[in-house]
């Protein structure tokens, strides 16, 4: 047995898979390049593949985690090349390694998020003065934000540790801007960049106009092995 | 206009994955002016659409020319209809989301009635000229085909091309005559004239009905034109082993209805259950051999990477050869590694040892359908069942470890006493006696009898056409009548909404008039009338209303035998004669027996010159 994990990009074509849509695609995938997926034991058994987030829909990524165990030996390469044969347009394995089965699971280990966001924003906005804004929201100690907890209750939640960085850019379209954001995983816990947004807004004056149109795209998952 | 649908459109609507035609096994082809551009329409949601078998093969069908490129258009659900509406933005073929009015074919399949007002929407959102006669020169040819075309009438003012029967030659026929008719200088109703030549091709503007001024029933009806074939003679492909099958599917992102590989094994039924229009309609049975199935599933298996393969049919466990087959699936190296499933298994032929061994994952649920409640009802309809049948079923079921059992039954047949539904309640309550006779260490720990019983619509080409349905007050005292009936707790009963039984009844049996209704249906509004949460009574009522049609005049009457009915112009291969017989003895309650067994001479053999049943 062998468990391989694997990075992988997914672009605008298949933005809009939900997290159970990719699943199973993936795992057609794996079926139709022949990689012999083991199987979990009991009653309804299932293949052992995961990914390390589920990505929400809309999303697109530069390098996603996912981790399958196959129970023959295949080497990097040819994993790689098989399952970019099967794979539709909008996803595609770019890297690749072999790891020990003992390894510790890949959401324990995640460290940092990178994205890359686009974003209506509010007529006549100034981006001298929306990165000014940006810089004393960072210098905030504590940021409050309601969220819902697991039992769908809403809790109060200090959201500023878990930002390390966000800087503001220019986009061709004048109505839009980009915001590049770095977030911080703690404990397994993290924050949603639109939430950041709406925070953002809720500190000063409205200036994203956050709507499902917004463009989110991760640049870089990093995780504790190479942080 | 891609672009700018991803960007602002797809984000704001539920499963925007559906809305792109980027699936595996989806087919892209690069445009010419040469090019046929053919939309297949399914006039429900894409996870029902994408279930659909019909669509698979004829999509295969069409793509494997080079010079026809086949895409899918379903009707889109609510929120993005509202969407399309807002930008007036035309409903688009998923692969090149190009407008559907700028297609040559828009082909829609008719799988059941309430499906028709998605027909009217789904060609307005298009962009399509709503009626037939109002299409422009540069407008698609709209055809459609499938089980409801049987009875084409009510949508005969929508519709340019009706196929009969199956499709899998009569529509490469149809593209033939569309490439010549290219060539030609020719205008629409040219090409309508060449296409109604073809056998099996109905062409509705090219026919005139006359109706009796009192009682409204049909007095004639017949061509207009010389071209146009009086009777038209439904398509069946002899050789069904060869008939083509794709070996690529398009495998859809979002969960589907059916969300696995569905191999037809055979075509047709010998049954002759006579509440049953498939069963009359597909005649002659034609199966596919083993190897066939075989190498074909296996092909479809690597293609897809799907993890279930059904095996369909009307009825599977009738097929000549089914334990070969499923112990050669089963030991198969690639096709042993997924799973089997077998619907529409007959109680008799069913067998629990076979399922057991061929279903990977826990028992679900055992659905049976006895149909009717006791054995002279059962016999009415043919069914060909016994209690005896159902209860060794069940009892091996229970020792297996199965507890959840449904059993589907329908209301309203003809004949119907009180001591019959009264019957349906018994059954269960044996069911339910069955399992409490097992060991208590041997069967399932929980036990859960489902009762569902559906209203019956009486079909066109079956034995009970001419027969009334029950009125919708008729119906709802007997699901009072039944529930009472049902004093377990262990069971629990689920019905229909008569509203839309009644509504399917009318449109089942309905004639041209119909037009003038769907079309007022349409504008209030009337869309997934088949969806409880969309379906309004009160708008068709007024539509009916409006137009001044009494639809229990389609639904109610019981017809006469001379009446002429408006499908009678089509002929299956199966005579009104035996249908008319196959009507008498289910009134003395005679049943017929299965065609294997004994021909009862119900005019297929006669139908096509050579053809020979089980041989």
């Amino acid at each position: 047995m062998v468990k391989i994990q694997y990075q992988f990009k997914r672009s605008t074509p298949l933005r809009f898979l939900s997290h159970l849509d990719q699943q199973r695609l993936f795992q057609r995938a794996f079926r139709r390049a022949n990689m012999p997926v083991e199987y979990s034991q009991g009653f309804n058994p299932h293949p052992r593949m995961s990914f390390a987030l589920a990505m929400s829909v809309g999303l697109t990524s530069d390098g996603e985690y996912g981790e399958v165990i196959v129970s023959e030996d295949v080497d990097v390469e040819t994993f790689i090349s098989r399952m970019n044969k099967v794979l539709p347009n909008g996803l595609e394995i770019i890297s690749a390694k072999i790891c020990g089965e003992v390894v510790g699971s890949l959401s324990a280990a995640l460290s940092k998020s990178i994205y890359r966001i686009r974003i209506k924003i509010v007529q006549g906005t100034d981006l001298n003065e929306l990165a000014e804004s940006l810089h004393s929201y960072l210098a905030l100690p504590q940021i409050l934000m309601q969220k819902r907890n697991k039992k769908g209750k809403y809790v109060e939640k200090d959201i500023r540790p878990f930002i390390e960085s966000i800087s503001v850019f220019a986009d061709p379209e004048k109505d839009k801007v980009n915001v590049k954001m770095t977030l911080v995983y703690i404990e397994q816990q993290c924050v949603k960049p639109e939430h950041v947004l709406e925070s953002i807004n809720n500190q000063n004056s409205a200036v994203f106009l956050i709507d499902p149109t917004i463009e989110i795209h991760r640049e870089k998952l990093l995780i504790n092995a190479d942080a | 206009m891609n672009n700018y649908i991803e960007k602002n459109i797809l984000p704001l609507v539920t499963k925007p994955i559906t809305y792109l035609g980027n699936e595996v096994n989806a087919v892209h082809k690069i445009p010419n002016l040469e090019m046929i551009r053919f939309a297949f329409a399914f006039p429900d949601t894409y996870e029902v659409g994408m279930s659909h078998l019909g669509m698979k093969i004829l999509y295969g069908l069409l793509n494997e020319e080079k010079d026809i490129w086949c895409e899918r258009v379903f009707a889109p659900w609510v929120d993005m209809e509202e969407q399309l509406r807002l930008h007036d933005l035309p409903l688009y073929g998923l692969e090149s989301m190009m407008p559907l009015n700028d297609y040559d074919f828009v082909g829609f399949t008719l799988q059941y009635e309430m499906s028709f007002s998605n027909i009217l929407n789904m060609l307005e959102l298009g962009k399509i000229s709503l009626r037939s006669t109002r299409r422009k020169e540069a407008e698609p040819f709209v055809i459609a085909g499938g089980p409801c075309a049987y009875n084409p009438e009510p949508l005969s003012d929508f519709i340019d091309i009706f196929v009969i029967g199956e499709a899998e030659e009569v529509i490469l026929k149809i593209m033939a005559a569309h490439r010549e008719w290219k060539k030609t200088s020719g205008n629409r109703q040219d090409f309508l004239k060449m296409a109604a030549t073809i056998e099996g091709v109905y062409v509705p503007a090219f026919y005139e009905v006359s109706y009796d001024q009192k009682s409204g029933v049909i007095t004639a009806f017949s061509p207009i034109i010389e071209a146009a074939p009086a009777t038209i003679r439904k398509q069946f492909i002899e050789d069904l082993d060869q008939a083509y099958f794709p070996d690529k599917i398009v495998v859809s992102y979002t969960e589907t209805v059916h969300d696995r590989i569905s191999y037809e094994i055979f075509r047709g039924c010998g049954r002759g259950c006579r509440f049953c229009q498939a069963g009359m309609i597909y005649r002659p049975t034609r199966e596919k051999t083993v190897p066939t199935i075989q190498t074909k599933i296996k092909a479809l298996i690597e293609s897809t990477g799907y993890d279930e393969v059904s095996l369909s049919s009307l009825s599977t466990g009738d097929y000549s050869e089914i334990e070969a087959l499923i112990k050669n699936l089963v030991c198969d190296a690639e096709v042993g590694k997924v799973s089997i499933s077998l619907p529409s298994l007959r109680i008799d032929s069913l067998s629990i040892e076979m399922l057991e061994e061929i279903q990977k994952v826990r028992k679900a649920g055992l659905t049976l359908a006895p149909e009717a409640g006791t054995q002279r009802m059962r016999d009415v309809i043919n069914k060909g069942v016994t209690e005896e049948n159902l209860m060794d079923t069940v009892k091996t079921a229970f020792e297996k470890g199965w507890g959840h059992v449904k059993l589907y039954f329908m209301i309203g047949l003809p004949g119907e006493t009180l001591a019959d539904i009264e019957g349906i309640a018994d059954l269960g309550q044996k069911v339910v006696d069955e399992y409490y006779k097992i060991d208590r260490e041997s069967r399932n720990k929980s036990l859960k009898v489902v009762l569902s019983a559906s209203s019956f619509v009486p079909k066109p080409f079956t034995p009970f056409q001419w027969m009334g349905q029950n009125t919708p007050e008729e119906f709802k005292n007997k699901q009072r009548h039944l529930k009472a009936s049902i004093k377990d707790r262990k069971i629990s009963y689920s019905w229909h909404d008569s509203g839309v039984s009644f509504l399917e009844a009318v449109f089942a049996r309905g004639d041209r008039r119909l037009g003038l209704v769907l079309e007022k249906a349409h504008q209030k509004g009337c869309r997934f009338d088949g969806w409880g949460e969309y379906f309004d009574l009160q708008k068709w009522t007024e539509a009916f209303a409006e137009a001044g049609i009494d639809p229990e005049f389609y639904a109610l009457r019981n017809r006469d035998y001379d009446e002429i009915l408006p499908w009678d112009f089509i002929d299956t291969g199966v005579t009104k004669k035996f249908l008319k017989t196959e009507a008498e003895k289910a009134e003395a309650a005679v049943t017929t027996p299965f065609c294997p067994e004994n021909c009862s001479n119900c005019g297929i053999m006669e139908f096509k010159k050579g053809w020979k049943c089980n041989g």
